[in-house]
């Protein structure tokens, strides 16, 4: 089966397709370097004298060269879960296709790095901060009048009870 | 020629793509020796059984030679080319992309001073909020005292208030001024008493001295 067959209709193969091709060609030239004639060329002493073994031995070498070759393909895949991160890749590259600039890099310095990361909580927290005060600030407002009041309605009893006081002198 | 780290393809793969490739390449060279290995010996065990045989096994072992130095070089070629092809198509993040643990980093860039801004503002709002909150208790707590002072004062007011319905009640409207001259009347005598005190001290000095 054809391991291209993904949903959109992109011009371009995915990061997983490329990587296939890349190694199946590989695998092919390598394959057709090593050709039964240049076999035969290297071992022709021991062709002479055993022609079928020659053809079975080649056989039997180029196809475990390749089984392995492509067992160690699958196991790298497999560790590093590549076809999940090749598609993932191929997605965040397609929706930064419109952009142009340059996007950021790490500068290599961690401190430097992290202050973006940290400006989104101490912004929520600012604003929260901001919120308890004011309403803080209000609460007070009002149990700052009724202070007042009370004052006042002190002062009211107390020159209330001096008048008695002076009444009765 | 610079080598280029790759580090933000690292970030992103777990792992440096040249390694990568590293590895794979030591791996595929590892087993077209083993297998280059296995033929020759298959071939010697074949030989070793052919009686009167006229092939020596360094002959064997030179063949073998030839085969490999060939495969050799072309795998390497080969695999050069690939390293290349996946190193730049594959394994590698576009300049223009950025990964979205990143994205903060675009959202926010926020410099050295205008961080250490937004901190001391955090700090002063912190401040401000502890200040509030003292300002609070104390506030609260004159708003008790105060609870408990007007309480005394209603109910000496209400004493008063008391005596004065009690003069109403048995028509006493002059005990106001009964007790208020009983009062002065009582301070005159306690002046009075005081004098004589005194004059009595006075006297017993002069007793004294005399």
């Amino acid at each position: 089966a054809d391991g291209g067959g993904g949903p959109a209709l992109s011009a371009a193969p995915g990061r997983a397709q490329v990587f296939a091709t890349v190694v199946d060609t590989f695998l092919e030239k390598l394959v057709a370097a090593g050709s039964y004639q240049r076999f035969v060329n290297c071992y022709r002493c021991f062709y002479k004298l055993q022609p079928q073994l020659t053809r079975s031995i080649y056989d039997q070498f180029i196809s475990q060269l390749q089984a392995s070759i492509k067992e160690e393909i699958q196991e790298v895949k497999n560790e590093g879960n590549l076809e999940g991160l090749f598609s993932s890749l191929d997605k965040i590259v397609e929706e930064a296709k419109d952009r142009e600039e340059p996007a950021w890099r790490p500068s290599g310095i961690p401190e430097e790095d992290v202050r973006s990361t940290m400006v989104p909580y101490f912004l929520k927290h600012r604003s929260y901060l901001r919120r308890a005060l004011r309403e803080k600030e209000e609460e007070n407002r009002k149990v700052a009048e009724a202070v007042l009041m009370g004052r006042d309605r002190i002062a009211e009893l107390q020159q209330l009870i001096q008048a008695r006081q002076q009444a009765w002198q | 020629m610079s080598v280029d780290p790759m580090a933000y393809e690292t970030q992103f793969f777990g792992f440096t793509p040249q390694t990568c490739m590293l590895r794979v390449y030591i791996a595929f060279q590892d087993y077209l020796f083993e297998m280059m290995l296995v033929v020759e010996g298959v071939m010697l065990k074949k030989l070793d059984g052919i009686p009167g045989c006229k092939i020596s096994p360094s002959q064997i072992r030179k063949c073998t030679e030839k085969f490999l130095v060939f495969m050799k070089d072309h795998f390497d070629k080969l695999f050069a080319k690939m390293e290349e092809v996946l190193l730049q198509l594959v394994l590698n993040i576009p300049k223009n992309v950025l990964l979205p643990e990143d994205r903060v980093q675009e959202e926010y860039p926020y410099s050295k001073e205008e961080f250490q801004a937004l901190q001391d503002e955090l700090q002063q709002l912190q401040q401000q909020c502890r200040a509030e909150a003292a300002a609070e208790q104390a506030l609260r707590a004159e708003l008790e005292e105060q609870k408990a002072v007007k309480a005394e004062l209603e109910k000496i007011l209400q004493c008063f208030d008391g005596l004065e319905n009690i003069c109403r009640e048995h028509g006493a409207g002059n005990f106001k001024e009964s007790f208020a001259l009983l009062t002065q009347s009582s301070k005159k005598l306690q002046d009075v008493l005081k004098d004589v005190e005194e004059k009595s001290k006075k006297m017993k000095q002069h007793d004294q001295l005399l």
